[in-house]
């Protein structure tokens, strides 16, 4: 006879503990290469190539990344990378958002004469290849001049970010009930202004989260910004740390990694609360 | 205030036809309710007559002015949503003061607008939950908030879907009697849909009974009770439901149930195979009124549901449901003669079980119109 359970409580079995003790594993392997480069981060330039974990942690490396001492060691301007990486993000997100919002309400609301082809379009970005596209539009920014300028990285970038948004919220805005707006609408509001007042705020968790995630992709991203800037971006500028020919600089890669991450990281735990809310809040009959 | 004229609307959701070509006229002030089954096509009505959908066909106009092409927002038109339709990120009092703060429904100063409220929440018994939101309320609590939100305002046109259905038993009937005396004073064009007889029999000065799109009936309460139309339309008022049996005219005379009931043929009904339709509150055990038709039975079973109590009689090779009160009370495998007055028989067409078919008149009297239709 089992025991009888409290509320909450849950049922200890060996199947259970196994698993656990799987999961375990497979989160301390998944995350070693985590570990390594903040262990590496903190080690002396003499240190970088040992296996050891015995050695005397110091915080040089970062001071050297940020500071124009990096800067005349390995001709890299991590700090101008990083705040020129920030920008481009925020503003192909900031584009995204202004020009995705509408079109995933639109998409998610009205069915229209190809709208499928058109959504299926958009989504296309995002599964071609960049390479596919990439000396293309390199030969186009070398003829307009949007070479290694922010407004083309932000083009570029939107790319990347432009599809998410749109088809993250137009899920949102298909789980919204109508008649939140046609109520909206009866009581005397515009179609403008039942869905900035109504919808809105609804799908606001899903700004949030197609917003970030779409950060973390235009910040991850690699091949565009290495063949359309040289004024960099925070993931080509990691790399030139490792001297391309030169010395290799194991330690302030590292390092540079560490601080790199740290943006996504800061605005996850930002807007963390806005994600978790749900969508109706139970103000429609299920 | 408002007259309401509804011309050959139709809406068409893929290949399946909500609403085929509905006809009507509300009066200015008045009650009017849609009764029918669900998918009938009542929420399809009202959003077409708010401008919510996009009708394949018909007009819609209001005061003699065609608003078919005028956008919801312009249409001074409330509706209540079967869902609610609550604005989930505002409070109870939000919620109620949208519609006035529009500027499409009148200019209201923040001092009328709170007053407004107050008055309705009241009258709506949920003044005490004007800061909460509606995640934060029950079901019926959400209900009587949406139908705040039309109350709240003038309107043309009030439209109901189905504002009650949420609610429990008691509070139910004193929302209804209450719906019907703010109709009263407020004289208020109203479109009420429901599915409960009652609330149709109770509210309505005309009830349009809706089936697969299309309007079966249209009139007064009494006339609906008194002379459905056909056998769908007698089926959707009562509860039990009236009960249908087949029956055959020949040599002058009806007969059905092996010879249980054997009455007269009225004036004009032909020769063959009819329906009788006997409502379960009009068959009385026990008293022999002289000149209502006898029809001597077994009680089966006898169910006691409180003041009321539902009999299944055994009749010939048949059975039949009544109701009656608990004076009457016949005990199970008892003999009992039910009596009913000859015009409460209603006839209609024979026709196959489950087959819906016209009302020819009663035993009494075959109507006039019927009877030329089957001449």
């Amino acid at each position: 006879m089992a025991k009888e359970l409290m509320p909450g409580q849950k049922r200890v079995t060996t199947g259970g503990i196994l698993g656990d003790l799987a999961l375990v594993g497979w989160f301390a392997f998944s995350l070693f290469p985590v570990l390594w480069m903040f262990l590496l981060a903190l080690k002396t330039p003499a240190e970088q190539t040992t296996t050891f974990f015995q050695f005397s942690p110091t915080l040089d490396n970062f001071i050297t990344v940020l500071t124009d001492r990096g800067r005349t060691l390995t001709g890299v301007d991590f700090k101008s990378a990083i705040l020129l990486s920030v920008l481009n993000c925020a503003g192909a997100v900031l584009v995204s958002l202004v020009i995705g919002i509408p079109a995933a309400y639109a998409a998610g609301r009205f069915k229209f004469k190809g709208s499928d082809s058109l959504m299926f379009n958009i989504l296309s970005f995002r599964f071609a290849p960049e390479l596919m596209v990439i000396i293309p539009v390199f030969v186009i920014f070398n003829r307009i001049g949007l070479f290694d300028t922010p407004v083309g990285m932000i083009w570029v970038l939107q790319l990347v970010t432009m599809p998410l948004v749109v088809w993250i919220l137009r899920s949102y805005f298909q789980d919204m009930p109508e008649e939140l707006e046609q109520a909206a609408l009866l009581d005397g509001y515009t179609r403008k202004r039942a869905f900035l007042m109504v919808a809105l705020p609804l799908v606001r968790p899903g700004i949030a989260a197609s917003a970030l995630l779409s950060f973390i992709f235009a910040w991850n991203n690699y091949m565009f910004p290495l063949i359309l800037t040289n004024a960099g971006s925070i993931t080509v500028t990691i790399t030139k740390f490792l001297g391309g020919g030169g010395q290799a600089y194991y330690n302030l890669t590292a390092a540079a990694g560490v601080l790199g991450a740290l943006p996504p990281f800061i605005l996850a735990l930002t807007i963390q609360r806005y994600l978790v809310q749900g969508l109706s809040f139970g103000a429609v009959k299920g | 205030m408002g007259t309401l004229s509804v011309r050959g609307i139709t809406k068409k959701y893929g290949s399946l036809t909500a609403i085929d070509h509905l006809d009507f006229d509300v009066h200015d002030g008045e009650f009017f309710v849609i009764l029918g089954p669900s998918g009938a096509g009542k929420t399809t009505t009202l959003k077409s007559v708010a401008g919510l959908v996009d009708m394949e066909e018909g007009s819609v106009a209001v005061n003699g002015i065609d608003l078919t092409m005028v956008e919801p927002y312009h249409r001074n038109i409330a509706m209540a949503f079967e869902s609610y339709a609550l604005y989930p990120n505002k409070t109870v009092r939000q919620n109620l003061a949208s519609p006035l703060k529009s500027g499409r429904t009148g200019h209201y100063s923040a001092d009328e607008i709170e007053q407004r409220i107050l008055t309705v929440t009241k009258t709506l018994g949920i003044d005490q939950l004007l800061d909460r939101f509606p995640r934060e309320v029950s079901n019926g609590q959400r209900q009587r908030t949406a139908l705040g939100r039309v109350l709240i305002r003038p309107a043309d046109i009030y439209l109901l879907d189905e504002p009650l259905s949420h609610l429990d038993a008691k509070l139910r009937a004193t929302m209804r009697a209450e719906l019907k005396a703010i109709a009263q004073n407020s004289n208020t064009t109203t479109i009420y849909v429901t599915h409960d007889y009652q609330e149709a029999l109770a509210l309505a000065d005309r009830i349009a009974v809706l089936r697969h799109g299309k309007f079966v009936q249209i009139g007064t309460p009494v006339e609906i009770w008194r002379e459905p139309i056909d056998s769908f339309v007698a089926k959707s008022l009562g509860q039990p439901e009236i009960n249908l049996i087949d029956a055959v005219v020949a040599n002058g005379r009806i007969t059905a149930l092996a010879g249980a009931i054997d009455i007269p043929k009225p004036d004009g009904l032909s020769e063959g195979k009819v329906r009788l339709g006997l409502r379960p509150s009009e068959l009385v055990p026990g008293v022999q009124v002289p000149g209502h038709v006898q029809i001597k039975g077994t009680v089966r079973i006898s169910e006691r549901l409180g003041r009321d109590i539902e009999l299944e009689v055994s009749v010939g090779d048949g059975h039949l449901i009544v109701v009656t009160d608990s004076s009457k009370a016949v005990a199970e495998r008892d003999d009992v003669v039910l009596s009913i007055d000859v015009p409460q028989i209603h006839v209609f067409a024979g026709g196959d079980p489950g087959q819906d078919t016209a009302r020819l008149g009663s035993a009494q009297q075959i109507s006039p119109v019927t009877k030329e239709v089957e001449q």
